[in-house]
């Protein structure tokens, strides 16, 4: 029995090979598109086992309800709105487990991002593409799940405020301000590490 | 600089101002350097985590966590098996032993009170036939469940041939 090769074929093609059964198919959407369903996963979970598990799920759950897949988005994006929920399940169930963060103490409280001093120099400008990385990965990191939520539904995913309210179950004016604080608090962090790496 | 136009520069920057709006902030961000300077951090932000995002890889090789999700789609396609559907002769068996076990229990206990019941003739008449010989004689009363054994010696049989009952009479 020979297998297709399926490399060249684009991805409606996969999509339609897969929804008849074509596993091999499938593997391709797979191997196309893992990267970015991890990068979304490991972006709001912050925890690389965490996000590689979940990364499976979702690509589990994709091929189950893979016949509910008109082509109203592309393939990618359906794939990443899995992962999406997936994630914000995850995370609300480590929520119900864990206190309240310092950070949402923060946003409760109010305000402080309003008087950060603006950071006007840009602390990731020369940096090796890895070092970067590592920053950006730190400073994430130190951020409250719904700030950290916000930023990547909006910087990764591309959600408008609206889409973002609904995925999230708040109000706009809470999507902006939680956006607003994360990016200020991130460009602080940011401006951290680096006067630290500096002395 | 007051939260609400933090928040517009904000809102300027990722493109949700109406048109006539957006060019009331772009004019008022080019006469305040503040509101720039806000402007620009947000902007650089934006651009870091967009380097950051195309950074991240799954640190997985293809076919390892291909093998991963397929052993998982098989394994939740894959129905649970059905129990085997019992024979007629293991249903027979089912009921048919734990019958036995109560039968076998019902005769034992029957052998146990059978002498005192009415059928318990046979056995007496065997035991009667035993002492035959002996010159014993049986008395029964089935209504009481009674059993009287009357011996005589020496043997009413062998009193016959006795010749010391031949002197008595």
């Amino acid at each position: 029995m020979t297998v297709k090769d399926h490399s060249s074929a684009d991805d409606q093609t996969l999509v339609r090979a897969s929804q008849r059964g074509d596993m091999a198919a499938f593997e391709e959407l797979v191997a196309r598109h893992r990267d970015r369903v991890y990068a979304r996963a490991y972006g709001m979970m912050r925890n690389e086992e965490e996000a590689i598990d979940l990364s499976q799920e979702a690509w589990v759950k994709g091929w189950q309800r893979l016949r509910q897949f008109h082509g109203e988005s592309s393939f990618g994006t359906w794939m990443t709105r899995i992962i999406i929920n997936l994630c914000l399940d995850q995370l609300r169930k480590h929520k119900r487990q864990r206190a309240e963060s310092i950070e949402a103490m923060e946003e409760e409280s109010g305000g402080v991002e309003r008087q950060m001093p603006v950071i006007t120099v840009n602390p990731t400008a020369g940096l090796e593409r890895s070092e970067l990385r590592q920053r950006i990965d730190q400073a994430l990191g130190q951020l409250s799940y719904e700030h950290r939520m916000s930023l990547v539904l909006h910087e990764f995913e591309g959600m408008e405020y609206k889409e973002i309210a609904k995925t999230m179950g708040c109000s706009i004016g809470t999507v902006m301000s939680r956006l607003f604080y994360a990016r200020r608090k991130l460009a602080a962090l940011l401006a951290d590490l680096k006067n630290r790496n500096s002395v | 600089m007051d939260y609400k136009a933090q928040l517009k520069l904000q809102a300027l920057l990722d493109g949700e101002l109406p048109e006539g709006e957006a060019s009331a902030v772009t004019k008022w961000v080019a006469e305040d350097c503040e509101a720039a300077a806000l402007l620009e951090e947000l902007r650089n932000t934006r651009g870091a985590l967009a380097e950051f995002e195309a950074e991240v890889r799954l640190p997985e090789s293809r076919e390892f966590f291909w093998s991963k999700v397929e052993r998982e789609i098989q394994r939740l396609e894959t129905p649970a098996p059905k129990p085997a559907r019992e024979s007629y002769w293991a249903l027979v068996r089912r009921f048919l032993v734990p019958a036995s076990a109560v039968a076998v229990v019902l005769l034992a206990g029957l052998m146990l009170i059978r002498p005192a019941g009415s059928t318990g003739r046979s056995v007496a008449t065997d035991i009667e036939t035993a002492l035959a010989d002996s010159g014993a004689f049986t008395y029964r009363d089935y209504s009481a469940g009674t059993t009287l054994v009357w011996l005589s010696y020496p043997a009413d049989n062998e009193v016959v041939d006795s010749d010391e009952m031949d002197t008595f009479e």
